[in-house]
């Protein structure tokens, strides 16, 4: 079997991800622009403003809402550590009563509160979430620069969470051992596999966790 | 319980971009100390006016008495020292949380059973981590402190002014530019922010891409 050759920026088969988070990934980074092949210029830097909908019921299903538009991943599997998730739904604001009750509050796994209206905005969407005591609304701000390692996709990338900075780091590919092999390359071997889920929760506080570093 | 000093006013801002007041403070005072330091704070999502953290095995309660002109005059006293005897914990750390108090299955708790067996598994509390690296200036004979902090591992930096005298922090404020409308941020409603115990306002931090 030939392996699918990867191109950022293009839908590929479902990949298997190591990410980390931690206050010092420099050492890791210098390795990746050192290592990496040229990349698109429109995946040099990229910007984004995204708010993560985490739940203390679960680990599983990761949402996060980026300019009005919801999307859920729901994790499939882990292989030698590292971790494969698949696209659950996707939905925009306004968004129906319907919708959210089958596939939203069912992927946070929490008791579903009164919907009452036939759809909801983002705003009204997001008051619910605020007074819902199992779920919790986290703005993510990020700054990544796109890489390719070893034909893995990998990024560098400064986050704030809620305001507070926290470095990560990842490498994915739908071929596990060229993950292995980055990850080795970029001297981070033995580190963590943090997911965003995992970093949101430990930094805020729902996980008692340390960060990779 | 002791009190240890005389409550002093206090402003003090959070952010990733203070370089230009850290620098206008480094151009009018020598760096004067560097203190590395971790704490744990313990929070609610409720509107409190305690501070309370626990720094090298001691906790300590500072009580927001009063504002005046945008500062906050915080009162400090020392609870005591781990291991905590639980009535201590039941009738002064709870009450200043707001929280009530569970049943305490201990006479004495260490930092570790406190943080595991009375605070992690209180669904109304939440801990905050904070490691500190803190360089004291003195601006306007106030004492002034940039820190770089993790909260959980995440970076921010906070700068603050304080000084028994209200009118010395409001002359220090003028010295470094700040202007009257910069919001004060305390300790406790800074990790709030951060750990989404409460709401983010507008203001809060946006980064600058």
């Amino acid at each position: 079997m030939t392996k699918e050759k990867l191109k950022i920026g293009e839908v590929s088969k479902p990949r298997f991800e190591f990410r980390t988070f931690g206050r010092d990934l420099e050492e890791a980074a210098y390795r990746m622009t050192r290592l990496s092949v040229p990349v698109p210029e429109k995946v040099w830097e990229r910007t984004s403003e995204e708010t993560y909908i985490v739940s203390k019921t679960n680990n599983i299903n990761n949402t996060k809402i980026r300019d009005g538009k919801m999307d859920i991943k729901t994790f499939v599997q882990e292989v030698d550590g590292l971790e494969q998730w698949n696209p659950l739904m996707k939905g925009e604001f306004p968004m129906t009563a319907k919708m959210l009750s089958e596939e939203v509050f069912s992927a946070f796994q929490v008791e579903m509160p009164a919907l009452d209206k036939d759809e909801y905005s983002l705003e009204e969407f997001l008051a619910i979430i605020k007074i819902h005591p199992e779920l919790l609304a986290v703005t993510v701000e990020k700054e990544r620069y796109g890489y390719m390692v070893n034909d893995t996709i990998c990024e560098y990338a400064m986050v704030w969470i809620n305001g507070a900075l926290v470095e990560s780091i990842n490498s994915e590919s739908t071929e596990v051992e060229d993950i292995k092999k980055t990850i080795e390359m970029l001297g981070l071997g033995g580190v963590e596999n943090i997911n965003y889920l995992q970093a949101i929760k430990r930094v805020t506080g729902m996980i008692d966790k340390k960060l990779a570093n | 319980m002791v009190a240890s000093v005389i409550p002093r006013y206090e402003f003090r801002i959070f952010g990733n971009a203070l370089s230009k007041i850290e620098e206008k403070i480094m151009a009018l005072s020598p760096r004067e100390k560097t203190r590395r330091m971790d704490s744990v704070y313990l929070l609610t999502p409720f509107k409190r006016k305690n501070n309370v953290k626990i720094r090298e095995g001691i906790m300590d309660i500072k009580v927001l008495e009063q504002e005046h002109a945008g500062l906050q005059q915080w009162n400090p006293f020392l609870v005591g020292e781990f291991p905590l005897d639980a009535d201590i914990i039941k009738t002064v750390v709870f009450p200043a949380l707001g929280v009530e108090s569970p049943v305490f299955e201990r006479e004495k708790y260490t930092l570790g059973q406190f943080i595991a067996e009375v605070i992690t598994i209180d669904p109304d509390l939440a801990v905050a981590y904070v490691w500190k690296i803190r360089h004291a200036y003195t601006v306007a004979d106030c004492i002034t402190e940039v820190a770089e902090i993790k909260v959980n591992g995440a970076s921010i930096q906070t700068i603050c002014i304080e000084s028994e005298d209200a009118g010395k922090v409001l002359e220090a404020k003028k010295l470094l530019g700040i202007d009257s409308n910069v919001e004060n941020v305390s300790y406790p409603l800074a990790l709030k922010r951060i750990m989404g115990l409460t709401s983010l306002p507008e203001s809060w931090n946006n980064i600058d891409f």
